[in-house]
């Protein structure tokens, strides 16, 4: 055989299942025909010539299949191949491209970078307080927080907080869950003298372990027998990065000891890396529950056996299998069984059918839970807040790659004409907006890195480094999505628009013609840019009157000039008579130090501690059923100290000791409460038993705010000399900014504290700032993402406006040339970019409006349709407007008529 | 007729038919014919796989494939050296020949 001169290609290279079976049976058939054909010409009869060329051939069925798959195999390897390098070469376009456009591709990137970023750092933030489970919990789904729930005055109170005793009746009278333990943590002085520093520790039972799956790196977990009442036993697990800093991760730490609070804790073992318990702030170790409060409550009425105590949340898991509505049927009836036990043993307590107890077993995170927090809310708004900037981004990058669409229109147009197929156009296309989404992605990681640090101590109060954005997992596939998502939209646009490219008109066309039609794709997107930045202006608005309305409100007490000093004891036991006396002579010490104004005892701190006693008034049946009263017991100095107005009447004095008459001062909330109509002053309440003295009215304080700062308290003030226990610290109010000084008010009253003792020194405005959080990151937030998004639409609506000036430079020229002058042409452009802008500031004030209701619980005294807001943000955007289509419009008014004809 | 069973001699199926298409495009019955009158029939191959090793060098990219018409103007399919088929059989003809080489010279030795 010679080859065939002229090879003629009949048909394509098969591309398809069935094309390759039939391509196979050819080819086989072709080679029978010719081999028989062969065989008969030599004289062999056609039965044998069958025979000879099968036997020829071999097994044909199995050769043939085996044809057929070798071919299919190839043909997906040659696609997969194809496909590769078609990839590749768009790729090695679409970063030349990028590479001949730095300036353009650095702002889309950036654009998209900022866009990402925002939104990871949210998610960040939300998936730690709402979504993750805590590191190492064992059947996250089964695991719960417990909840308990009474009713007082037809409200009903949830709360999380229970105490040892209660704990003890759930363990006994449940069968629900297979491991249940307190956990909370608590702020202790770790180690002596001048290293002494404060830090949380974990506290929690022995089943605590059982709920995580956790070994210890070195030694052992604490153990039930180690955590007996009353005092279990004085061990610590250290927390992995505290081992590491403090020990240097030295093995022989194992049986020494450590200072922890008031005791000293052996060291016998060390948790993994990673592993907080249930707390989200870093923790320094895990010590059982009953060490931790051996020294608590009083021994009339010891921590382990009172109903009256709670200081600690409890977490369960539910057995397998069984259901969750079960184990809150199961939890309630035990909540109500312990009740009952509370009445016997405490009468005062509300009575069953009042109170109607039931408990639930809730979701482990505490912001799923019924006592969701504001940080949690204001971070789930931003969440919206952080897409909405997402979404003004890629309106913005669309808008950028339109623009490049239109300018390389011509040249599209060529190469479709040169049979680009448009499919594989449009792939080119997708791959540079993909591109670009994927390095925008790379920038928002890096923002997310850098920007996250900065928001979760900001929003979660940590400290800590949190997540590293480049190797968290869950970041970085909600940073992949958010690309793919970005490169999605940004990319859809362009392609429309080239999808629709006429060739032979763009070809046809000039620079000048065909393409001066104003682009409503590019329009809309601008007056969605404008109408979100409206929202988002709208919302900073909002919070940054709220921020300023919580910083102004009148808390009853100067918070910026206090300072808070507490006493803690350590290795010395004072009684309460020792103890008066310390923080007497602390008190005159505080007087004489430089930049104190006043000082005073007091037994309470705002936000941080309140203390309860039933009253007792004439003619008033139940006076706890009028409210809550909180009482602050301190010394005479005490109003002047903390800076609260004294209304009608007359503070404490020296005189009001404890011999004396008792006498109080009440708040003006309260004095209206128990007296309408009357005056308060010289009234009688009886404090804590209806059979205690009089104790007489002297004075009518004004309001504070000490629990929420939302609302004023009612709340009143008892001589702390006529009071007991004589507990607290002092308050100290400095000439200046309080927080400047509380270094050297910490280290002049050190000197009083006797052996390893030592003294705490809080500014009060640190005390508040936890409160007032919330409004000032809502405030920050929505300022920082409003002015972002108002930069993005500015950058676009600039972009948008010189962009059709340039198109329109021969139309400029021509109204030049006809007489128009630089005024009419500014007025021209300008009106273009008002015609966009206003219809967008009109949608968003709708939007805002609209939204309103639902921001309404996040703000403080501010209403969601405030006009100064609203109209200050409309004024904000026309006057942007105006500015971003001044700079072409001015460009325009200088086109000279001459040039501008005579181009093109 | 002492024929050989191509099976002992692994690859050289391979070979012969890299070698055959040296001199052009043939299709797989060409390829066959040819074998068979240059070894004057001592080589007893199975065309079945004679095509299996076309096709499997074809998704190896040693050769391509192409529809064209045969001498008796019928649809055949032609195979073609790629460079990459060239560069194999240098390679395995230079395998070959010193493998053959060394066997010829163990069994010269007396």
């Amino acid at each position: 055989m010679t080859r065939v001169p002229g090879l003629k290609r009949i048909l394509r290279i098969e591309r398809d299942r069935a094309g390759i079976e039939r391509a196979v049976d050819d080819e086989l058939q072709f080679h029978f025909d010719m081999t028989m054909r062969e065989l008969m010409t030599n004289g062999m009869p056609a039965d044998d010539a069958r025979r000879e060329t099968e036997r020829r051939f071999g097994d044909f069925q199995r050769t043939r299949e085996r044809l057929a798959t070798i071919d299919r195999s190839r043909l997906v390897q040659e696609r997969r191949a194809e496909w590769w390098s078609a990839f590749a070469q768009d790729f090695r376009y679409a970063v030349r491209g990028l590479r001949l456009k730095p300036g353009f591709a650095a702002a889309v990137i950036l654009t998209l970078g900022l866009g990402i970023g925002a939104n990871a750092t949210m998610f960040g933030i939300v998936d730690r307080l709402l979504f993750r489970p805590p590191a190492f919990l064992i059947a996250p789904d089964r695991a719960s927080r417990l909840y308990i729930a009474t009713s007082n005055r037809g409200e009903e109170n949830v709360r999380s907080y229970i105490g040892y005793r209660r704990y003890l009746d759930f363990k006994e009278m449940t069968t629900s869950f297979d491991a249940i333990t307190p956990f909370y943590s608590n702020n202790m002085a770790i180690g002596t003298g001048d290293a002494t520093r404060e830090m949380e520790v974990g506290i929690g039972a022995a089943d605590l372990w059982k709920m995580f799956a956790v070994k210890p790196v070195i030694g052992r977990f604490f153990t039930a027998a180690e955590d007996i009442p009353p005092d279990g036993s004085r061990v610590v697990v250290l927390s992995y990065a505290f081992w590491q800093t403090q020990f240097g991760g030295r093995k022989d730490v194992l049986g020494s000891t450590i200072d922890m609070g008031p005791a000293k804790y052996t060291i016998i073992g060390v948790a993994p890396e990673g592993f907080n318990g249930f707390a989200t702030e870093p923790l320094v170790g895990f010590i059982p529950v009953s060490a931790a409060s051996s020294s608590m409550g009083n021994p009339k009425n010891p921590w382990y056996s009172t109903y009256n105590m709670t200081w600690f949340e409890t977490f369960a898991r539910r057995k397998p299998g069984v259901a969750a509505d079960a184990a809150t049927a199961d939890l309630s009836n035990a909540y109500q069984r312990s009740y009952k036990k509370q009445l016997e043993v405490n009468p005062r307590s509300t009575v069953f059918n009042i109170a109607k107890p039931r408990a639930f077993a809730g979701p482990v995170l505490a912001d799923r839970g019924p006592k969701e927090g504001g940080d949690a809310k204001v971070a789930t708004w931003l969440v919206g807040v952080a897409a909405i900037v997402l979404l003004i981004a890629c309106a913005n990058v669309a808008n950028l790659l339109l623009a490049r669409a239109l300018r390389r229109r011509r040249e599209i147009a060529v190469r479709i004409a040169l049979g680009v197929s448009r499919a594989r156009l449009l792939m080119q296309l997708a791959t540079e907006s993909f591109l670009l989404a994927l390095l925008g992605g790379l920038a928002g990681l890096a923002i997310t890195q850098w920007g996250g640090t900065i928001m979760r101590k900001a929003l979660l109060d940590q400290s800590d480094a949190g997540p590293n954005a480049f190797t968290d997992p869950r970041l970085l596939i909600f940073c992949g999505l958010l690309a793919v998502v970005a490169g999605l939209l940004t990319g859809l646009a362009p392609l429309f628009q080239t999808g629709r490219e006429d060739v032979s008109s763009a070809l046809k066309a000039g620079a000048r013609e065909g393409h001066v039609h104003r682009s409503g794709l590019r329009t809309s997107l601008l007056v969605g840019q404008a109408a979100l930045s409206v929202v988002l202006l709208v919302g900073a608005g909002l919070f940054i009157r709220s921020l300023v309305n919580v910083q102004n409100v009148r808390m009853g007490y100067d918070a910026e000039r206090l300072l808070w000093v507490q006493p803690r004891m350590r290795g010395v036991k004072l009684d309460s008579i020792q103890s008066a006396q310390m923080l007497r002579g602390m008190l005159q010490r505080a007087q004489t130090i430089p930049g104190v104004e006043h000082a005073s005892r007091a037994l309470t701190v705002p936000f941080w501690s309140t203390w309860e006693y039933s009253l007792f008034v004439a003619g008033i049946d139940s006076v706890s059923k009028l409210g809550d009263f909180t009482l602050q017991a301190a010394t005479p100095e005490f109003f002047s100290t903390m800076g609260t107005r004294l209304l009608r009447g007359r503070a404490f004095t020296a005189a009001d000791g404890e011999h004396a008459p008792r006498v109080m001062v009440i708040g003006q909330s309260m004095a209206k409460k128990l007296w309408p109509s009357e005056d308060a002053i010289g009234k009688c309440i009886r404090v804590n038993a209806d059979t205690m003295p009089c104790t007489t009215v002297v004075g009518i304080a004004e309001d504070v705010r000490r629990g929420k700062i939302s609302e004023t308290e009612m709340h009143y003030y008892l001589p702390i000399d006529q009071f007991q226990p004589q507990g607290g610290g002092l308050f100290v109010r400095t000439t200046g900014p309080a927080a400047a000084r509380a270094d050297q008010v910490r280290r002049e009253l050190q000197k009083l504290m006797p052996g390893v003792s030592y003294v705490t020194v809080t500014p009060m405005s640190t005390i508040i700032a936890p409160e007032i959080r919330s409004w000032k990151i809502g405030a920050i937030m929505f300022a920082v993402f409003g002015s972002l998004a108002l930069v993005l639409a500015a950058i676009g609506l600039y972009s948008v406006i010189a962009y059709n000036v340039t198109q329109r430079t021969h139309e400029m020229g021509v109204r030049v040339a006809l007489g128009a002058q630089a005024r009419d042409v500014i007025q021209l452009i300008v009106r273009e970019g008002l015609r966009i802008v206003i219809p967008g500031v009109v949608l968003g004030a709708i939007i805002a409006l609209v939204a309103g209701k639902w921001v309404a619980p996040l703000l403080f005294d501010v209403s969601p349709t405030d006009p100064p807001v609203l109209v200050s943000v409309i004024v904000i955007l026309v006057a942007v407007a105006v500015a971003a289509s001044w700079i072409p419009a001015t460009r325009a008014a200088r086109v000279d008529p001459n040039e501008a004809l005579r181009a093109d | 007729m002492s024929a050989v069973d191509l099976d002992l001699l692994q690859g050289t199926l391979d070979l012969l038919i890299l070698k055959t298409l040296t001199w052009g495009p043939r299709h797989g019955y060409a390829v066959a014919s040819w074998i068979r009158d240059t070894t004057d029939q001592r080589l007893q191959i199975e065309e079945g796989a004679l095509y299996t090793a076309l096709h499997r060098m074809e998704k190896r990219g040693w050769l391509e494939s192409e529809w064209g018409l045969s001498d008796n103007n019928r649809r055949a399919k032609y195979y073609q050296l790629t460079s990459a088929g060239r560069k194999q059989l240098r390679a395995k003809t230079a395998v070959w020949t010193d493998y053959a080489a060394a066997v010829f010279k163990v069994l010269q030795t007396v």
